[in-house]
């Protein structure tokens, strides 16, 4: 439904977005993930129309879009702010779409009020913008978008001015709407929990690149790039010297698929089991997070290991522990490479 | 932050305000209805609307009057179809020089006005063009600029680039966008900017008697004159006649205009 | 950034670019125009006209002009008038409105709005309407006098057509813009600045003196040159209220030109603006620096 190639924008010889590509699926939902000024929304308002891309091509619907203007594209767009016109009643920013193509008057107010319906706010056609809670104000953006039947919806970061709870509530009927209408949407977010709440997929940028394009679960579990590993979920992380393929993480001796030199070792807090042979250390914290703890053991080298553990394991602070990693990922220069999932693992007695 | 408890200090600055700040314009007030008021009493012995009569049966009164509503409302509705595109101009469009001409136009407020209508009043002399109806609309006209750049470009400014950029996006022309959300939106500051400046000029006595004098009489070259007499109540009845319903309008625009922003306009 | 992000979209850039400035010179082009006619040209040619006298020889560079506005004693004196006078107004109007703006700042509640109400009041009255005004309230058998009668002083004797009457009115007139601009400057002082001082045991001497007046600089500055600006030219008020010599160089510039002496009118206005570019340059120098640092 939507193709980018390669697009690219550059503000001032600062390259917001570098040669992005990615393709969008009829009836899916993207997020555009990652911290502030990584160029997701820029990515985002040049598929828009918004911000003339600088080179690279859109493509909606099989049609090139890239020399149209936003007035011009069958796209619509959420904003943060969620910019609704105190000027106008609910009903006439929800109706202001189809006004500018020209519908007869029944049909607009048709439109409008099943669109508002959808969202839930029927019945608030004739209020001000200025009466609306933050929640209904997003709504009524959204239903203001929706009743022109975009072919691709665009969302930049709409709930992130709302209340945790609010925000929660509102993802959960977004996506219910989403399934329903078969939306093909892209959604601007920096918040990892919500992309993995509501995306189909996920498009991870990092300064003006795509990083990594993949479902929820991948990006989880096999993170390809050293920024994405990072960025998504928590890390135990620590940089040893590989030698021969060999390498020495904590302690416990590990093969690594990579040249001599440096590697990253990372390993999630919830990869780490209790093993009498395994690195040895003292419990320093122990955080209640209700279903598990969070457990931050310092070893006895001196680094500091966080470790998810289920309550039946619970230890109590300043405990002797000894831990093994289940399951490592390593990254030579950022790049992954390969550590064979451990199941012996070999402790060495002594650091090389 | 410490408040004061007592309110004392508070109440006397309050009451000395009160006298310093209304006294004068409440005497002009009270003249305006007094048929006698005798020294030394301290109100008038006798109310009435007299001079209201006196006044407004007057064509030399009538006919200033007449005259400066005319100019005052050709001149702002030229400065306001001048100026609110400028204005526009400087708050969203890019072009070269836009920072100089823009801060050129609010440093023009530096120079004592009378003296720039001295140097006009030279100019049109030699043109002919003083005592005409054209000059003075000219020169009052530079009067409105100061509030018609700098309200409405500050009004334009303040107009989230979302809104308009939510129109476009829903299909809406540049020139739809503009007339169905920019202009709506500005649209309360705009009115301000129009009446702050149709009163200030409406009241200016030095470009109507440097530029329209004699020939043109306006409103408050006749309360000049007025003023100097010796029947108090006539100047006092025109006063009321005109200010008060001036004030009223301006009370209107105080809602749209925020101390902080008159403070920053004026480059606090 | 942002500029280019709030900028109308165009495709691929730069033609929209070139568009958007040919746009952008249009739409300011006729205030421009105003501007350059009404207050380039006539000003321009205004101080030229002054620097040259136009003799049998055709015209030519001089100085007699000023020779001649200095050598008489009455110009001199109104000139000197206008000054002090002007300095004095701003010196009482200043002071005035940081008081006020200083309590203002510290206390809240109905009489604080109330006072800041008034002190705004003037912005709303014209020139012509509080000269008047103040011709009823101030002057002889004026209501001020009838007031003071009334609780037993019987010494009072009118400021009207002294110098002291066009400054009552100067100060009554001046005071918004500073209370406006102060107060703005003030609210810069956070609270917790001011507390944490306290707690350090700063009397209020010592918190208004390091604290307060630091940041009050500038603000301090373009109040000085509003007033200044607003008062030294001014032709209403010393016209209704002031003596009749000396004279304001307003009303000198005005009676001189009323006389068909337009070339002695341009050269008291070339003199007066002189003295204001001093001040105008002051304020317009803050005025960039505010800009620059907001």
């Amino acid at each position: 439904m939507l193709r980018t190639v390669k697009l690219t924008k550059t503000f001032n010889q600062m390259t917001a977005v570098a040669e992005a590509s990615f393709a969008v699926e009829k009836g899916e939902l993207i997020c555009l993930l990652g911290p502030s000024g990584c160029g997701k929304s820029t990515l985002l308002r040049m598929i828009a129309g918004l911000t003339p891309s600088d080179a690279g091509s859109i493509e909606i619907d099989g049609q090139d879009v890239t020399e149209r203007q936003a007035n011009k594209r069958p796209t619509a767009m959420v904003f943060q702010s969620h910019a609704l016109w105190n000027h106008m009643s609910v009903a006439q920013n929800v109706s202001f779409g189809l006004r500018v193509q020209g519908l007869a008057r029944d049909v607009i107010a048709a439109k409008v009020t099943e669109a508002l319906r959808l969202v839930g706010l029927d019945g608030f056609e004739k209020r001000r913008p200025t009466e609306l809670s933050g929640g209904q104000a997003q709504r009524v953006a959204l239903a203001r978008c929706l009743v022109v039947e975009p072919k691709v919806l665009l969302m930049d970061e709409p709930f992130s001015a709302l209340d945790a709870h609010l925000r929660a509530n509102l993802r959960e009927e977004l996506k219910a709407l989403q399934r329903r209408l078969g939306l093909t949407t892209v959604f601007v977010t920096h918040d990892q929990e919500e992309a993995m709440e509501l995306a189909d997929r996920i498009v991870v940028m990092n300064a003006g690149r795509i990083e990594q394009i993949g479902q929820p679960a991948d990006l989880y579990l096999e993170p390809q790039t050293l920024t994405v590993a990072r960025f998504i979920g928590q890390m135990n992380e620590a940089t040893v010297p590989v030698v021969r393929g060999q390498a020495n993480w904590l302690g416990q001796r590990v093969a690594v698929g990579a040249a001599d030199g440096a590697v990253t070792l990372l390993c999630r807090p919830e990869d780490l089991r209790r093993d009498p042979a395994g690195i040895a250390g003292r419990v320093a914290r122990v955080i209640d997070l209700g279903p598990v703890l969070r457990v931050t053991v310092a070893t006895e080298e001196g680094a500091t290991l966080t470790w998810l553990c289920a309550r039946a394991d619970a230890p109590v602070v300043g405990a002797p522990l000894a831990l093994v990693a289940t399951r490592l990922l390593a990254y030579q220069n950022g790049v992954r490479v390969a550590v064979p999932v451990l199941t012996k693992p070999q402790l060495e007695s002594v650091m090389p | 932050m410490r408040r004061s408890k007592t309110p004392f200090g508070g109440l006397i600055l309050l009451a000395a305000m009160g006298l310093a700040m209304l006294g004068p314009i409440m005497t002009v007030m009270v003249w305006a209805f007094a048929v006698k008021w005798r020294y030394p009493n301290l109100v008038p012995s006798e109310w009435g609307l007299k001079y209201w009569h006196v006044i407004l049966g007057r064509s030399t009164v009538i006919e200033p009057i007449l005259t400066s509503l005319a100019l005052t409302s050709v001149a702002t509705t030229l400065a306001a179809l001048i100026c609110w595109p400028a204005a526009y101009a400087f708050a969203r469009l890019q072009f070269p020089g836009r920072q100089l001409l823009l801060f050129s136009f609010i440093a023009a407020n530096a120079v004592p006005k009378f003296t720039l209508f001295v140097s006009i009043a030279v100019v049109f002399l030699q043109l002919g063009m003083v005592g005409t109806f054209w000059g003075v609309v000219m020169v009052q006209m530079l009067s409105a600029i100061l509030f018609m750049i700098w309200i409405p470009t500050a009004a334009f400014r303040g107009i989230p680039p979302a809104l308009e950029e939510a129109g476009f996006d829903l299909g809406a022309s540049r020139l739809r966008v503009f007339w169905s959300i920019t202009l709506p939106q500005a649209m309360p500051a705009l009115a301000a900017s129009y009446v702050l400046a149709f009163v200030a000029i409406m009241f200016e006595v030095d470009s109507a008697l440097l530029i329209g004098a004699p020939k043109i009489t306006t409103m408050p070259l006749l309360m000049l004159s007025l003023s100097a007499q010796v029947i108090v109540q006539e100047a006092a009845v025109l006063c009321v006649m005109i200010w008060v319903p001036c004030f009223a309008l301006l009370l209107l625009t105080r809602r749209f205009m925020s101390s902080k922003g008159i403070a920053q306009g004026f480059g606090a | 950034m942002v500029d280019d992000l709030t900028a109308p979209v165009g495709s691929r850039g730069r033609g929209q670019m070139m568009g958007q400035g040919f746009a952008g010179l249009a739409l300011v082009a006729a205030p421009l125009v105003l501007l350059i006619v009404l207050v380039l040209f006539p000003t321009v040619s205004m101080v030229a006209n002054t620097f040259h006298v136009t003799g049998e020889g055709g015209r030519a560079f001089s100085l007699a002009k000023f020779a001649a506005f200095f050598a008489d004693d009455y110009s001199v004196e109104n000139l000197r008038y206008t000054l002090v006078w002007t300095v004095i107004s701003c010196g009482t109007a200043l002071s005035i409105s940081l008081g006020l703006a200083l309590y203002l700042r510290f206390s809240e509640g109905r009489i604080a709005t109330m006072i800041h109400a008034l002190s705004l009041f003037p912005l709303f009255v014209p020139a012509i309407v509080i000269s008047y005004a103040m011709v009823r309230f101030l002057g002889p058998n004026g209501l001020f006098q009838l007031l003071l009668e009334k609780v037993g002083f019987t010494g009072y004797t009118t400021p009207y057509l002294t110098p002291v009457g066009p400054y009552i009115a100067f100060v009554w007139e001046s005071l918004p813009l500073p209370v406006l601009v102060l107060s703005a400057g003030l609210a810069q002082v956070s609270d917790h600045a001011i507390e944490a001082a306290r707690d350090l045991g700063a009397g209020p001497v010592r918190i208004f003196s390091q604290i307060l007046l630091p940041q009050l600089k500038r603000s301090l500055l373009i109040g000085f040159a509003l007033i200044f600006l607003g008062v030294v030219g001014s032709f209403t008020v010393p016209y209704l209220l002031g003596p009749p010599a000396p004279e304001m160089m307003g009303v000198y510039m005005q009676r001189t030109l009323g006389n068909m002496r337009p070339e002695e009118a341009q050269v008291q206005a070339v003199i007066l603006m002189a003295v204001a570019a001093i001040v105008g340059g002051f304020y317009i120098a803050t005025m960039l620096r505010n800009q620059r640092s907001r």
